[in-house]
């Protein structure tokens, strides 16, 4: 099967943001990061499209994405000091949806830059 | 619907100075001729203004963040806008938050805005600020003056292509218009040097000159037929002596439409920092003269602000001078900024030589379509502080009282003392909306005629002090909605963003890819912002020549 | 003083004839650092490419990263404060004792040429890595690593830079500062953000066992965090997207698989010099974005009482 091209792509894994690596994949897996490191091909190739891991688990039990977000905002709503970190790993857009979060919970808003 | 009813008006743009008149509002936020039904508010006794619109501020992107992150200290003594259910929590202050500063701005009657200074390269981390900025509608402006690309072009004396090379940018960045800052200045600061005659030629370049920039530039502007003309911060900011550059640039603009950015700090006459003193006389008479071209006053207010510039060298001179904290980013190809706390104080000659210069400037520039209310925020001072400077220009007896406070040896070296002149009301809402909103080509603003935005500002006259009651509007209404009531934000809704697209030739991405992937470092395909990144637009395309 | 002198990369690509970097080893931690950004590459300033730099490494051993160098300075552990503070006396021609340098773990000798190549560079640029800020001394030897690069402009252009890692981290900084005006440790719990360093960072707050639940995302302090505050978050509900099964998914109340972002999840992200770059994710994941799942967390408190009673003031002044 010949393999799908993405020119241009930006690589998160370090503060470097590469952003002209060539990712070859075939809509599962990523095949080949052409300009990456090798640490960026890591990051690239270790991630899939498959569903190795259940949506969400609630106490340790598989449940739905529905039943875990009703749980996540059941705890956090509950408590009186709820502690929202990390941040790193993830989009700018998920991380202003945290930073509405901890503002909306009067809560503690915290990234691994406090390390 | 709304009706505002048995107030009066003053609405610059029509001539209308203070007839009592209905203002109506229909459900699509524009102002219409007349509404059947819809609510209405009772302004009997009270004064109407269109919103106020700031053409030269700096609230969001890379600079003003680097400003917040420099001063923990004024954010702990701030005022505080407390979250609640529906609305975000914020800082206000010298470098307020991005949503303090949209509750800051409405809170005051302004309802449009214009980013003065953005680096393309982080242009779309100004939009993602914009967009967190609530309620007013904004402008940005992209730096250009100190653009390698666009320099080596009128360097080569290839004219069309320079003139692309603006429209790509232009484009990239998703802005409205051009800013220049400190022509061949920031460029000839990635060395350490700075630009200061308009006839030398800069750092790096065999015969470009700071003079041939700024004409050549301004010509772009127009050519694109951009709604704003070109936004210049001259050379040689701040210096004693520079108005001899400030006029010598003017002089390099005839012929072309211009808008001066805070004139106040390009007034100076004398030698050093002892003979500092306002030649503000001799450059209103310019702007008297030639009524093509707009200024902002740029005024400063005594107090604690945070200086930020594209206007890297001056910075480091004002470092220097304070040894206070000093922050400096330079922006690859593009542009630099600097950024310095700093306190204005009456005892200090030179800052009262600059207090006295801005209000100088709004009062001896006769036309107020001409000179426009700014503090160059927050560079001479937070722009929540305006209802101050509206005073100390309507009320002359209240000048002669904060004369007082300036130092003996100031004598001579400013003119505001024999000054008289009290701005109207009329003319005050000519400086802080019809004004600005004319110079930024914005036609649905700053003016209350049918067809235009509903952005409304009533205010409870307080005889006994002018400054508060510009200072806390009895209702503020934006694009017809009713966002401030007696005195509490009731809505945030999301504004809006200005951007143009100016014609460019057809070659012009194949043109630049080479040139950009020599100089930069990130992909020429991840460079522009994307469209649909910005949510919320009003897109104006350009006709070519 | 404060603040910090500074450049985007390209600046540092186009112009830096003299790169330091103190305390990290792009090598190994920044693959692509030199060749992309700065001693390997060519440009119209410094035609020559590596032959036009000078690349000094400061580190308390001798890592990869030292090959690429003209010269290794090894200062002694814990002394990294000490050295930078005797670098900025002697550029302003300071006195400094023999015993003072040689307590670096430097020789006189060696530190007249770095300050003699330090002054008289065209565009000298210091990058600064974990070594540096996260071992003795901590934030203050940042800090007086961006105060000698300051201090350097009174003689040429100077710039200094943190290697930043750790994915977007930088985008977490950018956008908490635009939004509250503090970069991270900050807590909304009077209605507004207040910020200390110390009192509202993490691994003090589960130290202290001051949380009382705790939303984990795009990090793993399961694996990385002291084990007291590994036991508190075992206590409390936890809460964890990631888009593996991590150490903290193992000890959270709810778990929530997400996409992993840039290989299949849209957005941005900022590098280390503050640049927004966009993401271009490749693969169609069958998991939700964190854009997603936070989004819907949020709509779903929103349903909720709010936890502030009515009738509180809307505005104040703040306190710190």
């Amino acid at each position: 099967m010949t393999l799908q091209v993405v020119n241009n792509a930006t690589c998160t894994f370090c503060g470097c943001v590469c952003d002209d690596i060539q990712l070859h994949h075939d809509e599962v897996r990523i095949h080949e990061a052409r300009k990456a490191c090798v640490l960026g091909t890591a990051w690239f190739l270790n991630h899939t499209a498959e569903k190795k891991y259940p949506v969400a688990l609630v106490d340790g039990k598989e449940a739905t994405l529905d039943e875990a977000i009703e749980a996540a905002a059941h705890h956090l709503h509950e408590a009186d000091m709820p502690l929202v970190y990390g941040m790193s790993n993830t989009t700018c857009e998920a991380q202003k949806e945290c930073a509405a979060l901890a503002d909306q919970l009067g809560g503690l808003l915290d990234s691994h830059t406090s390390l | 619907m709304i009706r505002i009813t048995g107030g009066k008006v003053y609405d610059p743009a029509n001539g209308i100075d203070g007839e009592v008149k209905d203002i109506c509002i229909d459900d699509n936020g524009r102002i219409v001729e007349s509404i059947d039904g819809g609510r209405t508010i009772d302004a009997t006794g009270m004064i109407v203004f269109p919103g106020g619109v700031d053409v030269h501020t700096h609230v969001a992107g890379g600079a003003i963040n680097f400003a917040r992150a420099m001063t923990p200290e004024d954010h702990r003594r701030t005022q505080a806008f407390i979250r609640t259910k529906t609305r975000r929590s914020g800082l206000g202050g010298m470098a307020p938050t991005t949503f303090a500063t949209g509750y800051l701005y409405a809170g005051m009657g302004f309802t449009t805005v214009n980013e003065a200074a953005v680096p393309v390269l982080s242009a779309r981390h100004t939009h993602e600020e914009l967009a967190d900025i609530p309620i007013v509608d904004k402008a940005s402006l992209t730096l250009m003056a100190n653009n390698e690309i666009m320099l080596d072009q009128m360097q080569a004396g290839e004219y069309e292509r320079a003139k692309n090379v603006v429209a790509w940018y232009i484009w990239a960045a998703k802005s409205y218009g051009v800013k220049a800052v400190n022509p061949g200045g920031v460029a000839a600061w990635k060395w350490g040097e700075d630009a200061k005659q308009l006839t030398s030629p800069i750092e790096g370049y065999s015969n470009l000159t700071p003079g041939k920039i700024v004409t050549q530039l301004a010509q772009i502007c127009d050519d694109l037929k951009l709604p704003h003309p070109m936004h210049l911060h001259c050379n040689n900011l701040g210096a004693p002596g520079n108005v001899s550059t400030t006029i010598d640039t003017l002089k390099h603009l005839e012929g072309h439409r211009a808008h001066i950015a805070h004139s106040q700090y390009h007034a100076y006459g004398g030698d050093d920092w002892d003979s500092i003193c306002s030649q503000t006389g001799q450059l209103a008479e310019y702007f008297n003269t030639h009524p093509h071209i707009t200024t902002d006053a740029g005024a400063v207010l005594f107090g604690d602000t945070v200086t930020i510039t594209a206007d890297g060298p001056w910075q480091h001179l004002l470092y220097k001078l304070t040894g206070r904290k000093w922050g400096n980013l330079d922006v690859e190809n593009e542009t630099g900024c600097g950024i310095v706390p700093y306190t204005y104080r009456p005892s200090n000659l030179v800052n009262a030589v600059q207090w006295a210069s801005g209000l100088e400037l709004l009062l001896l520039i006769k036309n107020p379509w001409q000179v426009f209310l700014s503090t160059d925020h927050p560079n001479g001072g937070c722009f929540w502080r305006y209802p101050e400077i509206i005073k100390l220009l309507m009320c002359a007896d209240f000048r002669k009282e904060c004369l007082e406070q300036l130092p003996d040896k100031i004598k001579g070296k400013i003119l505001l003392p024999e000054i008289d002149r009290e701005y109207t009301l009329y003319e005050i809402a000519t400086s802080m909306s019809a004004g600005p909103a004319k110079a930024l080509g914005l036609t649905k603003k700053g003016s209350l005629g049918v067809g235009c935005d509903a952005d409304v500002v009533i205010y409870e006259e307080d005889p006994t002090d002018i400054a508060r009651t510009f200072a806390h509007p009895r209702y503020v209404l934006k694009a017809g909605e009713v966002v401030i009531e007696e005195g509490d934000i009731r809505e945030a809704p999301d504004g809006q963003e200005f951007l143009v697209k100016p014609h460019m030739a057809a070659d012009t991405d194949e043109f630049m890819q080479p040139r950009f992937e020599d100089c930069y470092t990130m992909q020429f395909e991840n460079y522009p912002v994307e469209l649909e990144r910005i949510e919320r637009k009003d897109l104006q395309e350009l006709p070519a020549e | 003083m404060g603040g910090k002198v500074t450049c985007t990369l390209g600046e540092v690509k186009q112009r830096a004839d003299f790169i330091v970097y103190w305390g990290g080893n792009p090598a190994e931690c920044h693959p692509r650092h030199f060749t992309k950004y700065t001693i390997m590459q060519k440009s119209r300033f410094l035609p020559r490419g590596r032959k036009d730099r000078t690349m000094v490494l400061v580190d308390i051993r001798e890592t990869k990263s030292a090959k690429a160098a003209d010269t290794f300075l090894q200062v002694k552990p814990g002394k990294d404060f000490e050295l930078i503070t005797i670098l900025r006396a002697m550029i302003k021609d300071q006195r400094v004792t023999d015993a003072q340098i040689e307590d670096t773990g430097m020789t006189r000798e060696v530190l007249d040429k770095l300050v003699d190549q330090m002054k008289n560079c065209k565009f000298g640029c210091m990058f600064f890595g974990m070594g540096l800020s996260m071992t003795r001394g901590k934030h203050m030897n940042s800090a007086a690593l961006l105060t000698l690069a300051a201090e350097l402009n009174a003689f040429t252009k100077f710039v200094a830079m943190p290697m930043r890692g750790h994915g977007n981290v930088t985008g977490a900084d950018v956008i908490m500062r635009w939004q509250t005006g503090y970069p991270f440790g900050i807590t909304f719990n009077r209605g507004y953000p207040r910020y200390n360093p110390g009192e509202f960072s993490t691994v003090d707050v589960l130290v202290r066992g001051d949380c009382d639940a705790a939303f984990i995302i795009g990090a793993d302090p399961g694996a990385t965090m002291p084990q007291p505050a590994i036991d508190h978050l075992k206590r409390i509900p936890t809460i964890c997207l990631d888009p593996h099964i991590t150490h903290t998914s193992k000890l959270a109340r709810v778990h929530i698989t997400t996409a992993p972002q840039g290989i299949a999840a849209p957005g941005t992200a900022y590098r280390m010099d503050e640049l927004p770059l966009p993401l271009k994710p490749a693969l169609k994941s069958p998991y939700p974005t964190d854009e997603e799942v936070v989004r819907r967390i949020n709509e779903e408190l929103q349903k909720k009482p709010f936890w502030m009673p009515e009738g509180a003031p809307l505005t104040m002044t703040a306190h710190g």
